[in-house]
């Protein structure tokens, strides 16, 4: 009885690469100990970012310090990872660029370091705006979360606002909205003609009401960035809303695609420290630095986000500064999201839309 | 014999052993950290012993109804697997090998392609302005964009290509020991082609049926970037609820409760299994022998199966016979096989279906554009340029292969005495030890994640390969125990009793006789074990703080802003790498056979 079967295929040669491999893991066994080192290791967002940073904070600061940045990617918003490292005491991470959302989520555990040190902030962290730091967060770079638009079916009657978004019949177009509460309760709101400032506190109970009427016109409910530049891109959706970085790429690839600054959702992230650990005042540092003018307005040619010194924009490419949310044009415009109500809500908030959808 | 032990208890000590290199493992870097931080459910925020997060999970129906909606989603994703699945296996169990080997090739494309390529390989293929409906409205078939994704079909159409090959491979394994003879001696005793399959074959390939379904199902409620992707509205995984309150909420109590109600639930769902069809059609018991089933639900189970073999075996009986009246058979003309050759047409569209997303990705890796797109715009290599380029890539794929091997060849060093004791021995608590051995792949990764962190911060593994390797171990060993106890349940242990008369010992046995005739299920349970390692992102993640770089956390860096081509790029290289790699040692075997 012979079975040369499917099985034929490989022992000999798997064991090959085993051997092969063993070189590969050999490096990473042994953890090298940083303890001592000047060298500091930040969670980054990667993608566009790692040549960003790199470009902007992490080179220039070696250069000027001697100290080295590691920036390592994560998953997104890892406040969970970031308590386990706390709770654990096993500083993987010395520091996190973290949404400002997020940071109030670990803030409110305690899980933070004060940013500026001991004898206050540094003189370029204090002429950061008070509205894009927090004692624990300096904001790197601002965001807007907008409505975005194919010209080429919707240019004639485009989206102008919220209303506009949930105006199925006055606007047509295939729509995609965010699964999650964020942004998707603001802009129901809006949409309901409910003024910026007063916003807050939410009122879940018309934001709900306001969903229900377009909730059968959502094409496509969307969980991840990086699927609304491709439904953009492809004409997947008529219009979305989506972070303004995101729907530059696909515009930057050549989409007919345009955005829509008005009523804007704007917030920002930015570094973190993490509570405790062993290099905290060197990433103060690090941070120090990183609130300079100059050294943000380098990441801008890798990321459409907004530089948030004061001072940025001089040196910022003056076709770049078009697309950027801090740009004084757009931010008088834009709506400011308020996180300190999404940290006490976030959860309830979610059992609420998740109960929505799947009613 | 020295030692304070009774030679009894001893013995039945030792008669356990193969059981122990799992239960250590799984023990210490499994069940110890996971128990400790699934008891978090059971405390308030002040550390008192309390119910309130299992209140919480009760108090309104949408927990429970995201839980039916996971337990819909997997359980329809394991029918298709196993409809669509099963002709492809009978067709590669029954064809001469060369054939085969080239058609498994295909079979296996999904598993190649990136979860994260094929998901966005599916958009451009079904989406409103996608490749398909830009076919069928060129071709005048329908006058407005057909919706296939962004809703429940879109969740089985990626669901179903994900998991398929799973499926097959599993079945493939069982089939392949089924003697041919059998059928063939049935059609000597005058049964037709359709009631001989039915009476004789069929059953013969339930355990396959019933592994490659439970290994679909439990690794189906796992998904969730998959069903998010491609699902509407209604489409939320209970693992996504998970992630949610570790990641973002920071409830790791609430976590721990909706976790436990995931567990407990496919539990229960294991035991109405093991009563209705019984573990024993994935272990070795024989039906007669084992008297262990009785009570009701078995009873309906019988009845039930038996019933529809029954049923299939009669209408196809029927069918031959209403044939044969119309066209009458001569008898110096061989018999039409139509069963075979409606086998193969729906063999090979399943097939083409397997393929098609990765087939779909090569010229799209050849674009000019920055997106996925279709038709691709223009011709460049420039996404192999920066792919090849680049040292980022080689180094991932390298490390990500070697911990796939690493973690599959632990896992099957740990698994395979283990499955070899279930299937082969009975004892008391046999169900208890089997769902322990398969409960990694039913706690969602991010659990696993979060309690390996603790356990690595103190043994200092965090950020370390090795770490990782025995995170992915974890989750290789079901894989491997559910494979390998499908393919020992139609293993005639009288083959190794035969070669301990004729000398050999029991080591002797198991490499030259044993091993070598369920070598087709060893292989894939390897491969499971390794694919599984290989596209895993939640513990790589979680484990080693993004320092050590794999393939999908290099993928899933790279596709923060757009999923570019330069990640098809990546895939077609890899589909080719693996796919010469197949037929490479494939050759390399039949040098050495001939």
């Amino acid at each position: 009885m012979t079975k040369d079967k499917l099985s034929n295929f490989s022992r000999r040669t798997f064991l090959g690469a085993t051997a092969a491999g063993a070189t590969v893991l050999a490096a990473p066994f042994v953890k090298p100990s940083w303890a001592n080192e000047r060298k500091i290791v930040m969670r980054d967002p990667g993608g566009p970012f790692t040549p960003g940073f790199g470009a902007a904070f992490y080179e220039p600061f070696k250069k000027e310090t001697g100290i080295e940045v590691v920036g390592l990617q994560s998953s997104h918003e890892p406040t969970g990872q970031i308590k386990a490292m706390i709770e654990a005491k096993n500083y993987t991470w010395d520091g996190a660029s973290l949404s400002k959302a997020s940071h109030q989520s670990l803030v409110n555990l305690g899980y933070l370091e004060e940013i500026a040190p001991k004898g206050g902030p540094g003189p370029n962290l204090s002429k950061i705006p008070e509205s894009m730091r927090t004692p624990h967060l300096m904001g790197t770079d601002v965001y807007a979360t907008l409505i975005a638009y194919r010209t080429d079916t919707m240019g004639k009657n485009p989206p102008k606002n919220w209303k506009d978004l949930w105006d199925v019949k006055g606007v047509p177009g295939a729509r995609s909205l965010r699964k999650h509460p964020f942004d998707t309760m603001e802009a129901a709101l809006m949409a309901d003609g409910v003024a910026p400032a007063d916003l807050y506190p939410i009122d879940f109970d018309r934001a709900f009401k306001s969903l229900d009427k377009i909730k059968d016109d959502v094409a496509v409910w969307w969980t991840g960035g990086a699927q609304t530049s491709q439904l953009l891109k492809a004409g997947e959706v008529d219009c979305l809303f989506t972070w303004n970085g995101r729907a530059q790429v696909a515009i930057d690839d050549g989409a007919p695609v345009e955005l829509v600054w008005d009523q804007a959702l704007w917030t920002f992230e930015g570094w973190t420290i993490l509570k405790g650990g062993p290099k905290a005042d060197l990433v103060r540092e690090f941070i120090e630095f990183c609130a300079q003018g100059k050294q943000q307005a380098l990441y801008t040619p890798h990321v459409a986000y907004g530089p948030t010194a004061p001072d940025a924009y001089e040196f910022v490419d003056p076709e770049r500064a078009k697309v950027l949310p801090t740009n004084p044009e757009y931010i008088k415009k834009m709506v400011n999201v308020d996180t300190d109500f999404w940290g006490k809500n976030k959860e309830s908030a979610s059992e609420k839309f998740n109960a929505w959808l799947l009613s | 014999m020295s030692g304070s032990l009774k030679p009894a208890l001893k013995s039945r000590i030792w008669r356990f052993w193969p059981l122990y290199p799992a239960a250590l493992f799984l023990g210490f870097f499994f069940l110890y950290p996971s128990v400790l931080l699934l008891s978090i459910s059971f405390v308030d925020g002040e550390g008192a012993l309390s119910a309130v997060h299992y209140k919480h999970l009760f108090a309104s129906a949408t927990y429970v109804k995201v839980l039916l909606i996971t337990l819909k989603i997997a359980g329809w994703t394991t029918v298709f697997a196993i409809l669509a699945g099963y002709p492809v296996a009978y067709l590669l169990a029954t064809v001469k090998s060369s054939t085969r080997n080239s058609l498994i090739i295909w079979v296996l494309m999904p598993f190649w392609t990136s979860f994260l390529v094929r998901t966005f390989a599916w958009i451009v293929l079904l989406g409103r302005k996608g490749a398909i409906n830009q076919w069928l409205e060129a071709l005048g078939f329908v006058d407005r964009p057909v919706a296939m994704i962004f809703n429940f079909t879109g969740v089985m159409i990626g669901m179903v290509h994900a998991l398929m090959p799973l499926c097959i491979l599993t079945m493939l394994s069982v089939m392949e020991n089924i003697d041919r003879n059998l059928t063939k001696a049935a059609s000597t005793l005058g049964a037709r082609g359709g009631p001989a399959f039915w009476r004789v074959y069929f059953p013969l390939s339930v355990p396959g049926i019933a592994a490659g379904g439970m290994l679909v199902f439990i690794t189906a409620l796992g998904f969730f970037i998959t069903p998010a992707l491609l699902g509407g509205a209604r489409d939320t995984m209970i693992v996504q609820v998970i992630i949610f309150q570790i990641q973002e909420v920071l409830n790791w109590g609430f976590a721990g409760a909706v976790a436990m109600l995931l567990f407990v639930s496919v539990v229960a769902i294991f035991v109405l299994y093991d009563r209705l069809l019984g573990l024993s059609t994935l272990s070795g018991q024989s039906e007669q022998g084992s008297g262990g089933r009785s009570g009701l639900v078995a009873r309906i189970g019988k009845v039930l199966g038996g019933l529809f073999i029954e049923l299939m075996a009669t209408l196809t009986e029927w069918m031959g016979r209403l044939w044969d009246t119309i066209f009458p058979r001569r008898a110096d003309v061989a018999r039409t096989s139509f069963a075979r050759g409606g086998a193969w047409v729906t063999a090979l569209l399943v097939i083409a279906f397997l393929a098609l997303p990765a087939l779909f990705i090569i010229p799209v890796s050849f674009t000019e554009a920055g997106f996925l797109s279709w038709p691709p715009k223009g011709f460049s290599t420039k996404w192999y340029e920066s792919v090849i380029g680049s040292g980022i890539w080689f180094n991932a794929a390298l490390r990500s292969f070697v911990v796939a091997i690493m973690s599959a060849f632990f896992g099957m060093c740990i698994g395979v005495p283990a499955a070899f004791f279930l299937a082969r021995q009975n004892f008391f608590g046999k169900g208890a030890v089997f769902a322990f051995l398969v409960s990694p792949i039913i706690i969602p990764n991010i659990i696993i994640a979060v309690a390996l962190f603790y356990l690595y911060s103190r043994l200092g593994l965090t950020g370390t390969t090795i770490g990782l390797v025995f995170g992915h171990t974890i989750l290789a060993i079901p894989y491997v125990v559910i494979t390998i106890m499908a393919v020992i349940k139609n293993y005639d242990i009288r083959l190794d009793q035969a070669a301990w008369t004729l000398g050999a010992n029991k080591i002797k046995t198991l490499w030259l006789v044993t091993f070598p005739l369920i070598r087709a299920g060893m292989i894939a349970a390897f491969m499971f074990a390794f694919i599984i390692s290989f596209d895993e992102l939640t513990i790589a993640l979680f484990v080693t703080g993004g320092e050590v770089t794999t393939l999908p956390k290099q993928m899933w860096d790279d596709a923060l802003l757009r999923v570019s081509p330069a990640l098809a790029a990546v895939a077609t290289l890899l589909l080719l790498f693996m796919s010469a790699f197949i037929l490479l040692s494939e050759f390399i075997r039949r040098r050495s056979a001939s």
